[in-house]
């Protein structure tokens, strides 16, 4: 194509520059692990003069377009935190490196993780990231108002639910939902229209797309939803009436007055009134325990989710991992530092932050003591982890199936269409999308 | 030019084209790399299958075929439409009513900086501070609204609202534009005419009417062109508040344009329907042109 | 009903009555609007004052109870990343600072730029004569028309092919060249100079270029003001471009800084105190401007709508 006048140059500066420091580009998107990330890139920068880490932090919203167009204009970071349901489309581009070769090249040992979490980032015997940590969901409660409320933690801690009455979940949330004058959503005399306080939030930033990962996918799954049949699988089961009924529940909280509509509370998000003092109970992931720590100045206790008609609680078992650019100028440096991240060592710096569950068999039990020596028993999480784990639906055409079951959704929780016909169009549409 | 002398003619000539070409060069340098260059490539873009990181797949019409198709390009362009005649005519409006109000009760220099200042500050700005104001649960707005025992609203969260809403911001950052240009025109009027009226009882309003709005025909017209081909563009203020949604409400054309091809790859998409809007846009203006060339005769 | 037009009036004084109920309304009608005007610039400078824990208490009141400088410490970066995380700030680490100074080369290199450009392209097309004057100028004029989204994506990629994504040059380039309407607002202007000057050093046996400079353009100072004016205030407030071709931290303008930061929290939620601070530290240069400037602001906007 055209010559490349910067390409020259930047080959020229390589061979002078070769004496000064390497530079790697990190990013990741959670501001709460930037301070452990920091740590270990300190202590990888002492073990190997030469290479310099510098990490940038951009929040969920930027964070994937600007990755994206990074690949676009040449200047994306050169190691990243990825995510399962982002990498399929990028592998598909070529824009990640296979690091199946060094792998073993290196003689990693593979089996030092969590089971299942190496698997996962790989595809055909290539492999795309070196896991990096865990997580699953729980809820988080305001103890405070729980105790006015007179609903006890063991009640808390062993909640049912079903799609048609809300189980014992529902009767917890009425009793924690408060309107002006005091009294709770069991009472007669409750005010739909003058709520205090709601029992229970979850929308953020909306309505979870095609994941759902904190907001619906635990109670479809409990209910015996599932997106796919395996991983990369190209039919997806939205349109499964298990999920519509758990749709159409959570679309029905704002009528009853147990959570805001969804218009109003997409400004603040769930999680800041849960700070606030406005909802008593948010169901959130394990990389929010430091967030609510810091923030939410009262007593508060994580809880396993209720379990399902099916019988057992489920939970997402996510799983995130670093990925190399395979635009990367500085790849054998870039490798070194994604060794490093996925060792023992930094996962060891990093469960002592308290703020994941690294991927390294053990480092997750270290996380926990240090989040109990902070006071913040995170016990729940482990639960979950042993109880029906599910993982995120993995396919290619991400972005637009993301898109479609954001319609499709938002659609639904905003009171404009049953959750039936919105999700038996958008399947269609996605199963088109996800065999391109 | 009387220079009958052929030779001497023929080196003016020259000259004068060699120095017209010196002086023009850089700008025309500008216009054909930024200008007619990408236009040219965008159609041959928008006859491809690209996605930027793989070469592009020659797919003649499909794109524009599918263009057709799709309920959201038509959306998008619905969007637009009806976002520029929500803007506009209160824009100007307004904006009349203050320059009236600048030439008649005040002519203040503090008074006309206030007016202006909004359009100093760039979009991103205006949404930002919008945003916050206007926030369901936290905004003065709200706040007032709740105040005086009505339900608070969502505006930018609202399905029905959030067009609405950014309307209003855009108004709110141009009336005063609006009005400084409709002052400068009344500016321009000569009193005497008023006078003259004045003398024959003419009220007011019928001053108002067969005088001020006819010569400040020029100006409107001025002020048409650019704010409705400047509307059918909005961008910044979606991209930072709204981000298309909810529920795709103010999921106007440009930023469909915009994520289709930053956020799903389909360059070629892209550009098919970014060729689609400038035809649109070309054509509006040279109805508006047909119009203007109309009230030119009214200066006189 | 009552006058708000003067009614036939002695030149010098315009003998209106002060106090007709129509002159009060319109009165308390203007108040309105410049109060609607003022109030979202007051409630941002409000909320950067305040602290992050009062937020959700005092958001909606008119002046923070406990004021604090601490969100413009935070957002300008002297605070550590632990106190910043514990006011309720993302730790993001926006250089305003840097952003500003980025604003301003962008903003400088263009004005000067894309003026000196126009006007002489200008100056060519309104009083040199050569072939395909005309239709060049229609072209010029033509290229306003085109809408920004059309142009984009392959400016990108060719900003990208020239290796200039992320740098200053790669974000002035569309606009430092060529403007469509500069070059049109100037050339009418020049068009309506009259010509005896020229002339009179044309017989001198001056050349197109020195008439150009030490004639046409000391006879312009008004509109070259007014084209710099109003270009730098669109340049200063540019996002789309900026946001498209330079993302990275160092390169940030001051409008893109504002919307990564923004978006840089924790989960998702804006960090209002500091959005606002920051908010409010880009608004000040314009005010500054319109401070020191005030008359000059006015008068270009306005004479830029009169032709």
């Amino acid at each position: 194509m055209n010559l490349k006048l910067s390409t020259l140059a930047a080959a020229l500066l390589a061979t002078v520059g070769s004496a000064h420091a390497v530079e790697v580009k990190y990013m990741l998107w959670d501001a709460n692990q930037l301070p452990a990330y920091k740590q270990c890139a300190a202590d990888f920068e002492k073990k190997n003069a030469g290479i310099t880490i510098k990490i940038t932090q951009s929040g969920w919203n930027d964070y994937w377009t600007t990755v994206s167009t990074g690949f676009v204009s040449g200047t994306a970071p050169d190691v990243f935190t990825d995510h399962l349901a982002k990498y399929p489309e990028f592998a598909k581009n070529e824009q990640l490196l296979d690091l199946a070769p060094m792998i073993q090249r290196d003689k990693v040992d593979t089996g030092a993780y969590t089971s299942g979490l190496y698997d996962n980032w790989g595809r055909e015997g290539k492999q795309y990231g070196l896991p990096k940590d865990w997580d699953t969901i729980g809820m988080v409660v305001n103890m405070e108002m729980a105790k006015k409320a007179g609903v006890s933690l063991a009640e808390l801690q062993a909640m049912t639910w079903n799609p048609k009455d809300g189980g014992s979940f529902e009767k917890i949330v009425r009793k924690l939902s408060l309107d002006g004058s005091g009294n709770n959503a069991s009472n007669a005399k409750f005010d739909k229209k003058k709520v205090s306080t709601y029992g229970y939030g979850f929308w953020n930033s909306g309505s979870g797309d095609m994941m759902g990962q904190t907001e619906w996918s635990h109670f479809a799954v409990s209910n015996g939803f599932k997106f796919q049949d395996k991983p990369w699988a190209t039919t997806f089961y939205y349109d499964d009436a298990k999920l519509a009924e758990t749709i159409d529940y959570l679309a029905g909280l704002p009528t009853k007055g147990l959570f805001a509509s969804f218009e109003n509370s997409k400004s603040l998000g769930a999680d800041a009134m849960f700070v606030a003092k406005k909802v008593a109970m948010v169901p959130q992931g394990s990389w929010m325990i430091t967030h609510f720590k810091t923030n939410a100045k009262f007593d508060h206790a994580w809880v396993p989710l209720p379990t399902g008609p099916t019988g057992t609680r489920a939970t997402m078992f996510n799983g995130l991992a670093d990925s190399i650019w395979a635009g990367s100028k500085v790849k054998e440096e870039s490798w070194k530092w994604v060794k490093y991240l996925g060792s023992a060592d930094c996962q060891s710096t990093v469960a002592s932050y308290g703020v994941v569950f690294p991927a390294v068999k053990g480092m997750a039990e270290k996380a926990i003591e240090v989040q109990k020596g902070k006071g913040v028993d995170s016990s729940a999480f482990l639960t979950m982890a042993k109880s029906k784990t599910y993982l995120p639906p993995i396919a290619d055409g991400g972005s637009e199936i993301s898109e479609v079951m954001k319609a499709a959704l938002e659609t639904v929780l905003m009171g404009r269409s049953d959750a039936t016909s919105a999700l038996k169009t958008a399947n269609t549409k996605v199963n088109q999308l996800a065999k391109k | 030019m009387a220079n009958h002398a052929p030779h001497a003619l023929s080196r003016t000539r020259r000259a004068e084209t060699l120095t017209a070409w010196a002086l023009v060069l850089p700008a025309f340098i500008g216009f054909a790399l930024f200008y007619a260059l990408p236009t040219l490539r965008a159609i041959e873009i928008s006859f491809t299958d690209w996605n930027l990181l793989r070469s592009p797949k020659f797919v003649g019409l499909a794109n524009y075929a599918a263009m057709l198709e799709d309920g959201k390009f038509w959306q998008g362009m619905k969007l637009s439409a009806i976002y520029v005649v929500l803007n506009i005519p209160l824009q100007v409006v307004l904006g009349l009513f203050l320059a009236v109000s600048m030439d008649r009760l005040t002519k203040s220099l503090f008074v006309k900086s206030i007016v202006l200042l909004p359009y100093l500050l760039s979009n991103v700005l205006v949404a930002m501070m919008w945003l916050w104001m206007l926030d369901p649960l936290l905004g003065l707005v709200n706040g007032m609204i709740d105040g005086l025992g009505f339900d608070r609203q969502p505006f930018f969260g609202g399905v029905d609202q959030a067009l609405f809403t950014v309307a209003a911001v855009n108004i709110w950052r141009h009336m005063g534009l609006v009005a400084m240009l409709f002052l400068a025109g009344l500016q321009n009027i000569p009193r005497n005419l008023y006078e003259a009226a004045a003398l024959e009882g003419a009220s007011e309003w019928q001053m108002f009417w067969r005088i001020t709005l006819p010569l400040l025909r020029p100006v409107m017209v001025f002020v048409l062109v650019t704010s409705v081909t400047g509307s059918f563009q909005i961008f910044d203020t979606i991209a930072v508040t709204t981000n298309g949604g909810p529920l795709d409400s103010t999921r106007v054309i440009v930023h469909y344009i915009v994520q289709n091809a930053f956020s799903f790859y389909k360059m070629g998409y892209a550009s098919a329907m970014s060729m689609t809007l400038c035809v649109v846009m070309m054509l509006y203006t040279v109805f508006q042109m047909r119009v203007m060339k109309a009230s030119q005769n009214d200066l006189a | 009903m009552t006058t708000l037009f003067a009614p036939v009036a002695p030149p010098a004084a315009h003998r209106i009555r002060i106090f007709t109920p129509g002159r009060i309304a319109a009165w308390f009608a203007l108040g309105l609007m410049l109060l609607i005007t003022l109030a979202p610039l007051w409630m941002v400078v409000k909320t950067a004052l305040m602290q992050s824990a009062n937020l959700y208490t005092e958001s909606d009141q008119l002046l923070p109870s406990a004021p604090t400088l601490d969100n413009f410490i935070r957002v300008l970066g002297f605070m550590t990343l632990e106190e910043s995380r514990a006011l309720g700030g993302s730790g993001a680490e926006i250089n305003f600072l840097r952003a500003m100074g980025n604003s301003l080369l962008f903003t400088s290199i263009i004005v000067v730029m894309q003026i000196s450009l126009a006007a002489m392209a200008a100056y060519a097309f309104a009083r040199l004569r050569f072939p395909g004057r005309n239709t060049l100028f229609a072209l010029f004029v033509g290229s306003m028309m085109v809408p920004g989204v059309v142009t984009f994506i392959p400016n990108f990629i060719l900003i990208k092919d020239l290796g200039l994504l992320n740098t200053m040059a790669g974000m002035v380039a569309p606009f430092c060249l060529m403007q469509g309407f500069s070059v049109f607002f100037l050339r009418q202007f020049f068009l309506s100079i009259p010509r005896d000057l020229e002339e009179a050093a044309l017989l001198d046996g001056a050349s197109y270029f020195y008439i150009f400079l030490h004639v046409v353009l000391p006879l312009s100072i008004t509109p070259l003001a007014t084209i710099a004016m109003l270009t730098g205030i669109n340049m200063w407030n540019e996002f789309f471009w900026p946001y498209l071709v330079a993302k990275d931290e160092a390169q940030q303008v001051l409008p893109v800084a504002l919307q990564t930061f923004k978006s840089q929290t924790a989960q998702g939620q804006p960090d209002w105190t500091g959005l606002m601070a920051a908010t409010a530290i880009t608004v000040m240069p314009t005010i500054l401007l319109l401070v020191v400037m005030g008359r000059r602001v006015v008068e270009s906007v306005q004479f830029s709508g009169g032709k």
